[in-house]
């Protein structure tokens, strides 16, 4: 029997066919029993269902997802993929091109938050495609309308595709009656309406067109914004588990020390240099060869310790500096000579070069035996007076070459061209040195080689303990994002500090642009505060707080670089390091580098200037910024408390010298202008001063008029009286009632200069103050930064105000030490943090608010959504 | 990506296939040719109607409302999202305070020039799949044609509502409109013409009697393993635009940019320094200065080997065609001459 296209079709299982077969389908269908019973053409059994995932599913889903998309690939690859699996991989590429955006984007950034962020970007992108959707339109259609618009279905070939993606073909029969009355139902579709099925879908349609679309309109805004507010959300999590992950690794460079070190791969350069001296040995040092090895041993060492590495190094392998003469010397001066006289005709110039012989012959009979009986000068030093015999030995054959030839303009030229050699001498320039120096005498002995190796073994346990040290001082406290210090930083200045000063958006919106608004708010703010003990008590309890935490978090930092007992494991690393390898160095004469490494007296503390001191000082002053930027806002509020309690001002009221004998030299009495002024100079450099400020002993624009004549009693009566204070303020009798060009800074007066700065640094805290922190972990650090601040800040010298300086102070410090004990001025902290919040709410207000705004219209539009017309109903129930 | 279009006027907002005389409006689905003309026409009814007519008919619930629209509508998103997303990184930040702007204005402008170039570079790059496929084989897998749709009167005043649609013929590997290919029954040697020239193409034969049927699986492979290579390829080149728009150099272009092309000067002076900071950033991106580690130093070359790579294994595998021509023996064919019945 010949067969028809139709059992062709199903007898061949041909693979373009085989992927649209479903297993049940195939169980199920008997060919014979079709064509027997003469039903042949009829929809076949479906299969298809609606899928109804619960939250226990989603595990499965998402693996037969991934199964489902390499099968996809697969069929693609082959060429035999549907149009679903072609849509599936399209997605595929979409996720695949973010991930590659993602990790190009990772390898440029080197902060660890804003690595993360990119992947983090990346995902809450996707989770954002994905959520708003369900978020805005499927949960609160369900809850609405009651039914699910994003059903979802599995078709004959188990393909899974949305019920209500094309309105035009919907499988309705996937829902049963009793599922469409219910939907109907909540839809408050009258339960005796005729065709109720039908108009129920209609319905239903109608509310997932709209949904549909609402989607495709509000997708476009939501998706970025609900993705960068999960990534804001994200990043403060994320923030602080990288802070502990950041420490716990700084923490096991140090309690795995060994283990870390031996992570420094050295064998490259161990080879290397094993290769140089094994090829060199038993050779001259030539001058290159030196720099091969002195650049080999010290690979990766910073440019100052590798010149004293060489420069030892001169010391240790070339003992013998010169250079060894011999009759090959003179041979190859000689034969240079040709060189030098180019241009002449070969057969006079031959006249004019003076062989090997003729040159040896004019040496003195000392070195000539030597040369002559075949042996070297070594050790030589100074080639003049071997320079000497050639100039000899050339003018002899010149003169006796021009006695023959009277005229011959070439001796002439002969004559110039070997000046001109000898000219080149004297600075160095000429190329006869290099006929010298050719044959160095030192050699490269075989112990020689064990001492460039010994220190070679130094030298790179050295640079790996010192790598996996920088390693932990830069995780800690470097200068760069995100380091401890840095998060450390970033915690304590917060928005509850602005909380604490009770400064609000307002203010921050209307004063961030500039430092000094800033200035005067904080100013507004700091007064109220202090007038109110109970405020003042609140604000010290939060600051408390944070200067206990920034304590215990740099507690890394605190140990005492000069003491050799110290306890903490930064120094005892740094101690074991820097001494070992400097000892070492010492044992194989390497003075000049253990100098580098450790100065002078490694027993007796640290010298300042070198590696070690540099190693412990890097973290010490980094810390230091920080402690002295939030001790300074303690101190500041502590000055405004006083002034406002009218509280240990005692350097306001007078000032005293005393001799050491104790006797009063000198007791000044201050008016109440000066008094007024020295308070508001202090408020106003407290809260804004900066290094510069300071350095030049304040810019402070004073009433010159130190003791005006012509009092009445009363004036002076006021003028010797005490200050007025009103809720935190000084309430001004002088200060600012006198015209501004009247004003002028008075660089004479020592006294005042003295005087604020005890009032600012030495004067007892405040009671309240005190007793606040007296208990606290840092007090003993706060005492001692105010005392440093007075003694370093004050007894630095400035030119223009030479006497400027306060009495017991020390001027040995550095411009950097003083610029970081004074830390940030506090309105720049603050500035800094006004500008920070107000981004970060400006955004989030902007977006976040939009955000919200397209969410809400989007619920609301469900509203709005499956209304029908009026006429179809009445049309329906008839 | 829409191509920009010098001059369009009324009459062809509704964009006619063959209509020379501009009156006639097809009956029925007709082939378009494929050209830069037809492509921007195309492009631009669909952007227009994804704006304005299918989502009033979606929001409506219009029962004409059907998946294509729906698909057409995904434009929104993707423009939209665009914008939003470069006003996300910008539009904040003409409220900061100088030194923060400008920080966030470096950030937010290559963000901005990012999307613009992850557009292009999606849209361009799958040019560098189709044409090498269709050099080769000459099929064209993004042949257009318009689909002429009869739909359901809404109220008792609509009649004749007709919609047209801009499909491609192989826009579906498992309904591929095979039925548009035909030429004319009627004139001898019409009727296979495109099959034929396939065919020839493909080293499938000539004058073959039924070249469709040959024609017709290596046709669906192409259209297969084409779509697998753009869907990779176009992705891994967007995101190539993005590495590029992310380099440094585009800094000196952001000073200088300007729109207002009216200002010749300063317009001309903007458009040299885009391409010279397009030549710095792409050496920037292919060679970075001073990488900091081996991934920054090769994550550039990365990507460009990864988009030029797939680019060229998807179309090695789109040409790889192992599609025979049916094996089915002469005498398990149905004569056509004869009478059968079915069912």
């Amino acid at each position: 029997m010949r067969t028809n296209l139709i059992q062709s079709y199903m007898q061949n299982n041909t693979q373009a066919v085989q992927q649209y077969h479903s297993d049940n389908v195939r169980k199920n269908f008997d060919v014979k029993k079709e064509l027997s019973n003469r039903t042949f053409i009829k929809p076949l059994p479906s299969n298809g269902h609606l899928v109804k995932n619960t939250l226990f599913d989603y595990p499965s889903e998402f693996f037969r997802v991934i199964k489902d998309n390499n099968k996809a690939l697969v069929h693609a690859v082959k060429g035999k993929a549907n149009d679903n699996e072609l849509g599936k991989l399209n997605d595929l590429g979409m996720k695949l091109g973010g991930l590659t955006i993602a990790t190009y984007l990772f390898s440029r950034k080197f902060a660890p938050l804003a690595k993360s962020m990119e992947f983090v970007g990346l995902v809450s992108f996707f989770a954002a495609m994905d959520l708003w959707p369900k978020l805005a339109l499927q949960l609160p259609a369900y809850l609405i309308h009651g039914f699910d618009i994003r059903q979802q279905y599995r078709d004959n070939y188990g393909i899974k595709k949305p019920v209500f993606q094309d309105h035009q073909f919907i499988p309705w029969d996937l829902y049963s009656d009793e599922e469409i009355n219910k939907i109907g139902d909540r839809l408050r579709v009258p339960k005796d309406m005729k065709n109720r099925r039908d108009f129920i879908q209609e319905k239903m349609r109608k509310i997932a067109l709209q949904n549909n679309t609402m989607w495709m309109l509000t997708a476009g805004f939501a998706t970025p914004i609900m993705s960068a507010l999960i990534c804001e959300g994200l990043s403060g999590p994320i923030h602080n588990y990288q802070d502990r992950k950041l420490n716990k690794k700084a923490n096991a460079l140090l309690s795995n020390f060994n283990n870390e070190i031996a992570k420094y791969d050295f064998s490259e350069k161990n080879k290397a240099l094993e290769t140089l001296l094994e090829e060199n040995k038993g050779k001259t040092i030539t001058s290159e060869l030196f720099g091969q090895i002195s650049k080999t041993l010290s690979k990766g060492m910073d440019s100052i310790t590798a010149s004293e590495i060489a420069k030892d190094l001169k010391d240790v392998i070339m003992q013998q500096r010169g250079y060894n003469i011999s009759r090959e010397t003179f041979e190859n001066m000689s034969k240079s000579l040709k060189d030098v006289f180019k241009g002449i005709p070969e057969n006079e110039m031959n006249e004019f070069i003076p062989n090997a012989d003729e040159i040896i012959s004019k040496l003195d009979d000392g070195k000539k035996g030597v040369i002559v009986s075949g042996e070297m000068l070594t050790n030589q030093r100074e080639f003049s007076s071997f320079v000497k015999v050639f100039e000899d030995a050339i003018d002899e054959k010149l003169n006796a070459f021009e006695e023959a030839n009277q005229g011959n303009k070439n001796v002439k030229k002969a004559r110039f061209l070997a000046d001109e050699m000898f000219d080149g001498m004297n600075d160095g320039k000429s190329g006869l040195n290099k006929f010298f120096k050719a044959t160095p005498t030192s050699v490269l002995t075989d112990s020689s080689i064990q001492t460039i190796k010994d220190v070679n073994k130094t030298l790179n346990t050295f640079h790996a303990r010192q790598r996996v040290l920088n390693k932990y001082a830069y995780l800690k406290s470097a200068q760069a994002q995100e380091t401890y210090l840095a998060n450390t930083w970033n915690s304590i200045l917060d928005g509850d500090m602005l909380k604490t000063l009770n400064i609000t958006d307002k203010e921050i919106k209307n004063t961030r642009m500039d430092s000094k608004l800033v200035n005067e708010l904080l100013r507004e703010k700091f007064e109220a505060i202090v007038a109110d003990d109970a405020k003042y008590n609140a604000v010290m309890d939060k600051i408390i707080e944070k200067l206990n935490f920034l304590e215990e978090r740099t507690k890394f930092a605190q140990y005492d670089k000069y003491n050799p007992d110290e306890k903490n494991s930064y120094k005892t690393y740094i101690d074991t390091t820097f001494d070992e390898a400097s000892g070492e160095l010492k044992s194989k004469q390497m003075y000049n580098t253990a100098r580098r490494l450790t100065g002078y007296d490694v027993q007796n503390g640290v010298d300042s200037h070198t590696l070690k001191d540099l190693q412990l000082s890097f973290v010490q002053d980094r810390v230091r910024g920080v402690k002295s930027s939030f001790y300074r806002l303690l101190n500041t509020l502590d000055f405004f408390k006083r002034v406002s309690d009218k509280e240990h001002l005692d350097s306001m009221y007078e000032y005293k010298y005393t001799d050491a004998a104790g006797n009063l030299l000198k007791h000044v009495q201050f008016t109440r202008q000066i008094k007024e002024e020295m308070i508001e100079m202090s408020k106003q450099l407290l809260l804004g001063g900066h290094s510069s400020d300071y350095a030049v002993k304040f810019f402070f624009l004073r009433n010159p008029e130190l003791n005006p004549d012509n009092l009445t009693d009363e004036q002076r009566r006021i003028l010797f009286s005490d200050i007025k204070t009103d809720m935190g303020k000084v309430v001004n009798e002088f200060y600012g009632k006198q015209a501004f060009e009247k004003l002028a800074d008075n660089p004479h007066d020592r006294i005042f200069y003295d005087s604020a700065m005890r009032l600012m640094y030495t004067d007892q805290l405040s009671a309240k103050t005190k007793g606040k922190i007296e208990n606290s972990m840092f007090f003993k650090n706060f005492e001692q930064y105010r005392q440093e601040l007075f003694s370093y800040l004050g007894g630095d010298e400035y030119f223009t105000k030479k006497n400027h300086k306060v009495v017991g102070g020390n001027a040995n410090s550095t411009t950097e030490f003083r610029f970081q004990l004074l830390g940030s001025a506090v309105d720049d902290m603050f500035t800094k943090l006004f500008n920070q919040k107000y981004n970060g709410k400006t955004w989030l207000k902007m977006f976040g608010g939009f955000g919200a705004g397209l969410l809400g219209l989007t619920i609301l539009s469900q509203f709005f959504m499956g209304k029908m017309p009026k006429d179809k109903i009445v049309k329906e129930n008839k | 990506m829409i191509l920009p279009v010098g001059s369009f006027d009324k009459q062809n907002l509704i964009f006619k296939a063959n209509d020379s005389q501009g009156n006639e409006l097809p009956k029925s689905d007709t082939l378009l040719k494929n050209n830069l003309s037809t492509r921007t026409r195309i492009a631009m009814d669909k952007f227009t109607k994804a704006f304005t007519v299918y989502p009033a008919r979606g929001l409506k619930g219009s029962i004409n409302s059907d998946f294509y629209e729906f698909l057409t509508m995904g434009t929104v998103p993707y423009v939209v999202g665009s914008l939003t997303l470069m006003s996300v990184f910008n539009s904040a930040a003409k409220h900061f305070e100088a030194f923060a702007q400008s920080s966030a204005y470096k950030i937010g402008n290559k963000m901005a020039l990012g999307v613009v170039f992850y557009a292009l570079a999606k849209s361009l790059s799958k040019s560098l799949v189709n044409l090498p496929v269709k050099w080769a084989t000459g099929i064209d897998t993004q042949l257009p044609y318009l689909k002429v749709n009869h739909q359901l009167p809404e109220s008792k005043d609509d009649f004749d509502l007709t919609s047209y649609e801009y499909h491609k013929v192989g826009e579906s590997v498992e309904f591929t409109r095979w039925d548009l290919l035909y030429g004319d029954p009627n004139k001898k040697g019409e009727l296979n013409k495109i099959y034929d020239k396939i065919a020839k193409r493909n080293g499938l034969g000539t004058n073959l009697n039924d070249s469709d049927q040959a024609v017709k699986p290596v046709y669906k492979e192409v259209l297969v393993k084409s779509t697998l290579a753009r869907s990779i390829s176009s992705y891994l080149w967007a995101a190539a635009g993005v590495c590029l728009a992310a380099q440094k150099p585009w800094e000196t272009y952001f000073n200088v940019a300007t729109g207002k092309f009216w200002d010749t000067k300063n317009f001309n002076h903007s458009l040299k320094v885009f391409g010279e900071s397009f030549v710095e950033s792409a050496k920037e991106f292919y060679n970075p200065k001073n990488p900091k580690n081996i991934l920054e130093k090769y994550s550039g070359k990365g990507v460009l080997a990864l988009a030029v790579l797939s680019t060229v294994i998807g179309v090695l595998n789109t040409l790889n065609i192992s599609k025979k021509p049916s094996k089915v023996s002469e005498k398990d064919v149905m004569d056509k001459n004869k009478e059968s019945v079915v069912g």
